[in-house]
């Protein structure tokens, strides 16, 4: 009689099996954006406001900056965290503000950063120019399509070097079902290595059954 | 007198005693027709529970004729593979409501692709992991990807106390440095060898391929990958978003419920020239993708010139993912906290 209850109970299906996975959660657009970390800009020109000034403009007529580490009344938002390169006319030409300086006092155009980067930077500027450091997009086979090298300040700000830090995206989260309990290994991350290290007053943390483990030895 | 008397008089015969008490006369008592009957119905009702769950079978549960007799990717002639790609095309239609081209590019004479990625730059976004899951169709509940990006302790490169589960915080995080591991597309791969039906296989250009109508789900190849690179799909695959459309049929085509995936080096983009979709979304560019074979490609430079690592190389598989190093990466001013390796 009970077997045949339970019978009609699994033919009714009062409780049917619903999956606990939670519906997918939607990924942030940023997640999937391969548009390169920074936009420079593609000509020598200042922005204040809605207005563009040609550096130039300015620098035709006004004298250089100082060559001391004191920002001058204008451009107080560069920061400059550059490491030891704390010096504006390191990089930028003296006399042609639309241009870079060159080591022997040449101009760089505007257009080439590369070369600048690389009078300090040899290794990456070698590793970029063989594809090694840096951005390679679009097609590997150059025969079939169009390829992008981004250059340096597409990802660097020229100013503060370093790659920018970023949020990272969600990480897996395999059944949706909340993050999985995960011991606690006698306050170790790592399981394995528990009983290899004893604690400041000299014993091991205790786990259940691990005494006799050591107790007896190999 | 009228004394009663249960014992037999002496003189009559023994009758047997029905110990239900019923009646003897046609063999069946009510109360054994009773038992037997519920025990029956029972029997049946558990029968009739047991297949109760053939009324939740999809038609696409049920393989056609067609289907069934499908033969080897590799045996199929170019009319078998439309007729099947034909059939691929429908199926997509009616569950996502999508009309899709499916392309089979084949390997390319020459090509031999190698993955290059580069560990002093990697910051851990998992910016690739996403791009992947878009653009391979992967399901979203429950998850399935290809690419697993490890947390790693500064010093050495030890996978036992990695962690993939780190939060959604600020990477990097200046302890740690950052090791995505997906298929790496072996020459010596354990995963193919141990597969009964040959569904998976390397092609030319030393990609591993899975015929997702050729698997039978027995997962021997997801326990013999070294790398945790093969994804199985337990439930029928949910997609969020809309589905990418340029799919193949040995890459990215939506997957039946029960087979194995895993990542393809997006063949379908990379075989006709592409870079795959984790490099191209890469916002350091630690990610490098190229025929090894030309001595001009940026990967053949790599391995001819900078110092390259390749995971658990013990193992054997010759992997064609190779991790390499700067001189110095850009973090090297970053601290590092007393805490790393006491």
């Amino acid at each position: 009689m009970v077997l045949g209850a339970f019978a009609v109970l699994l033919l009714l299906d009062p409780l049917r099996f619903a999956s606990p996975v939670a519906a997918p959660d939607s990924v942030p657009d940023w997640a999937t954006d391969p548009t390169p970390v920074r936009r420079p800009s593609e000509s020598p020109e200042y922005r204040v406001g809605v207005f563009r000034y040609g550096c130039s403009d300015c620098h035709r007529i006004i004298p250089s900056a100082s060559e001391g580490r004191e920002l001058p009344i204008q451009h107080t938002e560069i920061r400059l965290e550059h490491g030891i390169n704390t010096r504006c006319l390191n990089c930028h030409h003296p006399t042609n503000r639309d241009a870079f300086v060159a080591d022997s006092g040449a101009e760089i155009p505007w257009n080439q950063p590369q070369l600048l980067c690389a009078k300090c930077h040899g290794p990456v500027y070698r590793d970029w120019q063989h594809g090694a450091h840096g951005r390679t997009n679009g097609y590997w086979d150059t025969s079939r399509g169009e390829q992008t090298r981004r250059r340096c300040i597409e990802c660097h700000d020229p100013h503060k070097p370093p790659f920018p830090s970023m949020v990272a995206a969600p990480g897996p989260d395999t059944l949706r079902m909340g993050r999985q309990q995960v011991g606690d290994h006698a306050g170790q991350d790592n399981p394995l290595r528990v009983l290899r290290h004893p604690r400041v007053d000299g014993a091991y943390p205790r786990i259940d059954g691990a005494e006799d483990v050591l107790k007896e030895g190999p | 007198m009228d004394v009663r008397d249960d014992r037999p008089s002496p003189g009559t015969p023994d009758l047997p005693r029905d110990p239900h008490g019923g009646e003897q006369s046609d063999g069946v008592s009510r109360r054994g027709f009773l038992t037997r009957g519920v025990a029956a119905l029972a029997g049946m009702t558990s029968v009739a529970a047991a297949l109760s769950p053939l009324r939740h079978l999809d038609r696409d549960d049920i393989p056609s004729i067609a289907e069934f007799f499908q033969k080897h990717y590799k045996e199929m002639t170019a009319e078998d593979k439309q007729e099947v790609f034909r059939r691929v095309q429908e199926a997509v239609k009616r569950h996502h409501g999508v009309d899709v081209e499916l392309a089979d590019p084949g390997p390319l004479a020459g090509v031999e692709f190698v993955y290059g990625l580069n560990l002093s730059r990697c910051i851990g976004c998992r910016k690739c992991v996403h791009a992947c899951v878009k653009e391979n169709n992967q399901s979203s509940a429950p998850e399935i990807e290809y690419i697993r990006v490890l947390e790693m302790e500064k010093g050495s490169i030890d996978v036992e106390t990695a962690n993939h589960h780190y939060p959604e915080k600020v990477v990097p995080d200046a302890d740690k440095y950052y090791m995505p591991v997906q298929c790496h597309q072996c020459d010596n791969p354990p995963c193919v060898k141990v597969c009964p039906v040959e569904a998976t296989w390397e092609e030319d250009d030393g990609i591993t391929v899975i015929d997702y109508d050729w698997c039978i789900g027995c997962r021997y190849c997801e326990a013999a990958c070294p790398y945790w690179a093969r994804r199985f799909n337990f439930t029928e695959p949910a997609v969020a978003g809309p589905l990418n459309t340029d799919m193949a049929y040995l890459s990215n085509r939506p997957r039946p419920k029960g087979v194995v995936e895993k990542c393809t080096f997006c063949l379908h983009r990379t075989r006709v020239g592409r870079m795959p979709a984790c490099l191209e979304v890469c916002p350091t560019g630690s990610r490098k993708f190229g025929n090894v074979l030309d001595p001009d490609s940026e990967v053949a430079y790599i391995l001819r010139h900078k110092r390259v690592y390749v995971l658990k190389q013990d193992v054997g598989t010759l992997p064609r993912f190779f991790y390499y190093f700067d001189e110095r990466g850009s973090r090297y001013h970053e601290p590092i906290s007393e805490e790393v390796g006491s």
